[in-house]
């Protein structure tokens, strides 16, 4: 089932939660906007993976959760968060 | 001597003297008239240029090479002739309406486009162009633009830049001129290793590589035996490489999308073999293990005796594997040449390396994007020591799921363009080796000034000057 934006924030915010192991209700949405990215796995590469060299259209979330503030980028197909603790992650 | 014969002698004289004048009169119309006039061959294939079609044939080369080189504001004749003299050039002419314009012979008879190659990497210079002979070459004629008819033709610009949409007249690769010598040919195969391809598709069927009948299945010792008849999939090697993303049946449509064929668009290559290789999902991305398997099917496949000479490689990362590296150059030593993509986040590849394309073997060509204007694309990644060449690749039309057709930007689009350059040059000589083939792509580019210092050619690849001989 491919994401909408409301979908894709959704859970990206399930996925934060999960991290930081709080609730998804103390997970505030900051802003999302659609952003060009430069390939097809958004510029998140998880370790070891290869992506299609397409610029490729989606959405940037910024989160924000005890203080700090967390990107995940995401489109019709997936959902990542962006260097989470320095690291990619496809959710 | 009687007063007669010398009047008779006097005349035949005057005649004789009259011929001569007459013959070397000939002589010089016949040159003029070799110099200005075209002869059309007319083919059922080949028709003749309409008058816009003659407006876009490009001039060549045949005669002397010589560069037109503006240096910067400020240097000295005397610096200028020092450069010259150094390379064993002189400077034949100053174009005194622009200042620091000149005239460059090449006194060593090299090849134009590489002499101003040469020039324009020089800092005291601001541009260097080649000087395109006029004259024609009289033993094979001008070469005379083809336009195929397929429907869509006219929005593919990176093969004819007619300035349509705001571009740059002439931004492109010389497709249709290339055309005039070949369009390609189906004993050539090209591996696309990307999502897989919708090789339904009906503008690319008629151009998909299928494993011959008298070919055995695939068998691999870990994989066991699979049946590639459409080709691999190194995800599920179960199921077959259909594409469910679109991004492999672009950059297939770029290289081989079936030409003269009344639909849609024209490839690169008008008739060629695509293989279609799947090792990213529906969602673009893939595993360098599956990579790694994928490419390991073409050399197999291409010691079975499949003509496979070419992978295309729209994808990467900055991660560098080592086992990716050596199966490329396993596909080097079985003649393999390698294209891919030099990547989208800007920056220079000689500090931050992408990989495939900055693998230091000796068959991967590495490929940055240009935009219709021959701007370095705003994406692309560039690298003066470790990207070989650029190719259009913002808004190229091409072929997507469903029968559809996308216009879609990346160095992804402008790496099946020189795939499939190379895979005409294969289709008129084919039994070039994986190195004489990379050193034609590099030799047969347009010098542009915005990719001075950006790559390692400092052009545009040119697909009517990769097939001259």
């Amino acid at each position: 089932m491919p994401n909408s934006k409301d979908s894709a924030v959704e859970n990206a915010r399930n996925d934060l939660a999960s991290r930081l192991n709080i609730n998804a209700a103390d997970v505030k949405e900051k802003s999302v906007e659609d952003s060009d990215f430069p390939d097809m796995a958004l510029g998140a590469a998880e370790d070891g993976e290869m992506s299609g060299q397409m610029i490729t259209r989606g959405w940037r979330i910024k989160l924000e959760a005890q203080g700090q503030t967390y990107e995940y980028r995401a489109d019709k197909n997936q959902v990542r968060a962006f260097k989470f603790k320095g690291k990619n992650h496809r959710i | 001597m009687n007063r007669n014969n010398f009047f008779i002698h006097l005349a035949l004289a005057l005649v004789l003297i009259l011929v001569a004048a007459f013959a070397g009169q000939l002589s010089r119309w016949r040159k003029h008239w070799k110099a200005h006039v075209q002869i059309v061959p007319a083919t059922e294939k080949k028709q003749p240029a309409t008058a816009e079609e003659i407006a876009l044939t490009e001039t060549r080369s045949f005669g002397r090479p010589e560069v037109l080189v503006k240096f910067k504001r400020g240097i000295s004749q005397e610096t200028i002739e020092r450069l010259t003299a150094q390379r064993h050039d002189r400077v034949e002419d100053r174009i005194e309406s622009v200042n620091g314009l000149e005239a460059i012979d090449d006194l060593d008879n090299a090849d134009a486009a590489a002499v101003a190659n040469e020039y324009s990497q020089l800092p005291e210079v601001e541009y260097a162009e080649p000087n395109y002979d006029i004259e024609l070459d009289e033993a094979e004629g001008p070469l005379v633009p083809i336009l195929p008819h397929d429907p869509q033709f006219n929005d593919q610009w990176a093969l004819a830049n007619s300035g349509q949409r705001g571009g740059k007249q002439g931004a492109d690769i010389s497709a249709t001129l290339a055309w005039a010598t070949t369009t390609g040919s189906d004993k050539v195969v090209v591996a696309v290793l990307d999502s897989g391809v919708d090789y339904t598709h009906e503008d690319l069927a008629g151009n998909m590589w299928t494993r011959p009948a008298s070919m055995a299945p695939y068998h691999d010792n870990e994989l066991g035996t699979i049946d590639d008849e459409n080709g691999f999939n190194a995800i599920d090697s179960a199921s077959d490489p259909m594409d469910q993303n679109g991004h492999g049946t672009h950059c297939a449509g770029i290289i081989g999308a079936e030409g003269e064929n009344n639909i849609g668009i024209a490839g690169v290559n008008w008739k060629v073999q695509i293989m279609p290789l799947k090792f990213m999902n529906a969602g673009g991305f893939g595993t360098t293990k599956d990579a790694i398997e994928a490419i390991n099917y073409v050399i197999e496949r291409k010691k079975a005796g499949v003509n496979v000479r070419v992978i295309s490689a729209s994808w990467g990362s900055t991660q560098r594997s080592r086992a990716l590296g050596d199966v490329i150059r396993k596909a080097y030593e079985n003649d393999i040449l390698f294209v891919a993509a030099a990547g989208n986040s800007s920056t220079s590849n000689d500090r931050s390396p992408h990989f495939p394309s900055s693998y230091d073997v000796p068959n991967v060509v590495s490929v940055a994007a240009l935009d219709r204007h021959d701007q370095l694309a705003s994406f692309s990644n560039y690298g003066v020591k470790s990207v070989a060449i650029a190719a259009p690749g913002v808004d190229i039309l091409s072929t997507w799921l469903g029968n559809a057709y996308e216009e879609k930007s990346g160095t992804s689009m402008a790496t099946p363009v020189v795939a499939g350059v190379a895979a005409l040059v294969l289709a008129e000589q084919p039994r070039m080796s994986v190195d004489d083939l990379k050193k034609k792509l590099l030799a047969s580019t347009d010098p542009i000034v915005a990719l001075k210092g950006k790559t390692v050619t400092g052009g545009r690849i040119n697909a009517a000057k990769a097939l001259e001989n």
